[in-house]
């Protein structure tokens, strides 16, 4: 069949009339095969122009759409909308590039012209191979994994649970409660953590659309937004499926591990704690010696492991002024020092809670350098000076790292690690708590240290996003641009299968030939890359299409 | 001026990534040779080296592919797939006579548009130094 193709040219205001001679360009064009109609218009993209599309494609009886305009990330998703609305199916439409691409940057509008030109004679030769795709919508699954019961974890679950939705919450360990329940005080206001997070675990464990699995892993995960798969190994030898619709990853966090830095004198001196250590001292009650005596000098050591690590986890500060109120309420004639090289403590309520700290007798020391002696600190201040300060228990505050099994989960999940091994969101500001894989969210310290506060917050964003994307009885539209093998040229080598990212491409052992499962495919075409035989295609980005462009641009 | 050797170069961009960076390249203003003729593909892993030989054997004077930089992939890992692909398509294209150097891999992430613009003039500038590409016009696929 002879397609009838219509072309339709924007000015753009004046930002592509500027630079591009569109008189020139529709008179070379209409006298192209195929070309229908070439009609120019001032701003496509505004309602008239839009009204004008319409009523053109429908009064040419149109096949094929050209718009030569802007870019396709700016307004693809406008004219295949045109196009839906004027009866043809919008995946016979091809928006070519001539602003960003051409108007603005060549100098020459002789050459900007005959660039442009040559784009609307590529797509010219490439929508003859448009085939019609259609929509494609899935039932959704609006049940959700949460992968572990820390404070993040816990709120996330509440806030999800309830109406048509089942949360499985996912622990590790066999309690909840995470690192929030090795606490002893919150601070500003030193509220006992326990209450807090018993009443927290207490919510969870009474909520009907909770089922936590305690002593639990994530084994494999396959899926996408809506309809994953999750294999998860409960205790030694139990397995369970589940199916959800999302996944929130609250795995919280480890500690810099201290044998790494022996400067720092833990695990060689006696009396040298780490902070959970410490924090565990004030939950049984007493702050003592080895030899079951109070001290009578105490120093607390700020950013251990910064360096190292090469970032600030910015929460240490706070709770090693916390550690000194701890002491001065339990030992209130015990000397406490704080050794820290910056401080941080931002916050509405911090600064006030640093000068209340300090007003209890607090020494402050910056150093520059810091070693743990037995019975001692020596340090270098900032001016080089070398001092010694003698105390008989030593706390440290070691950098806050991902938790142990980030990378296994990581790999599972499909979601890259950032900065400093943690999970990656999808958007440094805007899309904190999602990843890259549609359908993944990440709450607390997995993906960066945090306070409570932020680790709620952030629960809660988790929980909005979830709420208001997964809705119970909706369903999903599919990516429509996916990939597909033909059986007839499919050779059966399976390469496909190994580069596939997304589970998507499985074997027919039957018929010997790799098949690509719709619902998973995300139309990247890696399978069409590496494929030897040329069996793999995309939609839309065939090869015959891509080669029409190659071929223009040759010409 | 316009008798001087014009490359044609075609470029095959990563939508999420090298695209996005052209694109705002353009809305910067940002000026360029008008020698790069730009193929948008979904991802670089997508560009099938068969699409590259092809364009060479159709007289492309230089074959640019870009995406995003290693780990940034909106597909997680198929810049990487590229990577490996295109090394071995260097050696390729030595074989049919071409410098490698007519092809060229670049990582531009979405936000680089002048980083696009220098590599567009300079990938321009190498490709008018080697010239021609010397099979143009003696083989058609």
């Amino acid at each position: 069949m002879v397609e009838k193709i219509g072309v339709y040219v924007c000015e753009c205001g004046p930002n592509i009339a500027d630079n591009v001679d569109i008189d020139k360009v529709m008179e070379t064009i209409s006298s192209l095969p195929g070309v229908e109609v070439v009609e120019r218009h001032k701003l496509l993209c505004s309602q008239n122009g839009k009204k004008f599309l319409k009523e053109s494609i429908q009064e040419h009886g149109l096949t094929r759409i050209v718009v030569a305009a802007c870019s396709p990330k700016q307004h693809e998703v406008t004219f295949m909308k045109v196009c839906e609305e004027a009866g043809i199916n919008p995946y016979l439409f091809q928006l070519t590039n001539i602003r960003e691409q051409c108007a603005w940057i060549i100098t020459d509008k002789e050459l900007a012209t005959e660039r442009a030109i040559r784009y609307i004679r590529a797509a010219l030769r490439r929508v003859p191979f448009h085939r019609d795709l259609a929509k494609k919508e899935i039932e959704t699954n609006p049940d959700v994994l949460v992968i572990g019961g820390g404070i993040a974890g816990m709120e996330a679950s509440l806030l999800l649970a309830g109406g048509d939705r089942k949360i499985y919450l996912i622990e590790k360990t066999d309690v909840l409660g995470g690192k929030v329940k090795e606490l002893d005080k919150l601070l500003p206001r030193m509220e006992s953590s326990l209450n807090i997070i018993s009443q927290k675990i207490q919510e969870v464990e009474q909520s009907e659309d909770i089922k936590v699995y305690t002593k639990s892993e994530v084994e494999e995960v396959l899926g996408f937004l809506g309809n994953f798969v999750v294999k998860v190994k409960i205790g030694e030898n139990k397995e369970l499926e589940l199916r959800v619709g999302a996944i929130v990853v609250a795995t919280g966090f480890s500690m810099f591990d201290l044998k790494q830095l022996p400067r720092y004198g833990y695990g060689q001196y006696d009396n040298v704690y780490t902070a959970l250590e410490f924090e565990k001292m004030n939950i049984d009650g007493k702050i003592l010696l080895k030899d079951g005596k109070p001290p009578k000098s105490i120093g607390i050591i700020h950013c251990v492991g910064r360096e190292e690590r090469g970032y600030c986890s910015g929460v240490c500060c706070m709770y090693c002024l916390k550690f000194a109120n701890y002491i001065k309420s339990k030992l209130p004639d015990a000397d406490v020092s704080e050794f820290y090289q910056e401080l941080s403590i931002p916050g509405k309520a911090h600064q006030k809670f640093y000068e209340d700290t300090k007003a209890k007798g607090v020494n402050f020391i910056r150093y520059d350098e810091v070693e743990v002696m037995d019975k001692g600190i020596k340090y270098k201040t900032e001016s080089g000076e070398e001092k010694t300060s003698s105390v008989d228990m030593v706390v440290l505050a070691p950098a806050i790292e991902p938790s142990g099994d980030t990378g296994k989960l990581a790999e599972m999940l499909r979601v890259s690690q950032g900065d400093g091994g943690f999970f990656q969101e999808e958007h440094p500001k805007l899309a904190p708590v999602s990843t890259s894989m549609e359908g993944i969210f990440i709450a607390g310290c997995t993906q960066g240290p945090k306070n409570i506060p932020e680790s709620i917050v952030q629960a809660q964003a988790v929980a909005g996003r979830i709420l208001s994307s997964l809705i119970p009885g909706k369903k999903l539209e599919l990516e429509v641009k996916t990939s597909e093998i033909s059986e007839a040229l499919c050779i059966g080598c399976q390469t496909c299968l190994e580069v596939c990212t997304y589970g998507a491409i499985y074997f027919d052992e039957m018929k010997r030939v790799s098949v690509v499962n719709e619902v998973l495919c995300r139309g990247c075409g890696n399978c069409v890359g590496s494929c030897p035989s040329g069996a793999a295609s995309v939609k839309h980005f065939t090869t015959t299409q891509l080669h029409q462009e190659v071929v223009e641009a040759l010409r | 001026m316009k008798d001087e050797f014009a490359p044609k170069i075609v470029g095959f961009l990563c939508n999420w990534c090298t695209y996005a960076a052209a694109d705002l390249a353009g809305t910067s203003k940002l000026k360029m040779p008008p020698s790069l003729a730009v193929i948008r593909v979904m991802c670089s892993s997508r560009v099938d080296p068969v699409l590259v030989l092809r364009a060479f054997l159709r007289g492309a004077d230089g074959v640019l592919v870009a995406g995003c930089h290693p780990g940034d992939c909106h597909y997680e890992k198929g810049n990487y797939y590229a990577r490996r692909r295109f090394a071995l398509l260097k050696s390729v294209i030595e074989t049919l006579g071409l410098d490698s150097e007519r092809l060229q891999l670049s990582w531009i992430g979405a936000s680089e548009g002048p980083r696009f613009q220098q590599v567009v003039t300079e990938f321009t500038d190498k490709i008018k130094k080697l010239g021609q590409n010397p099979m143009q016009k003696k083989t058609s696929l």
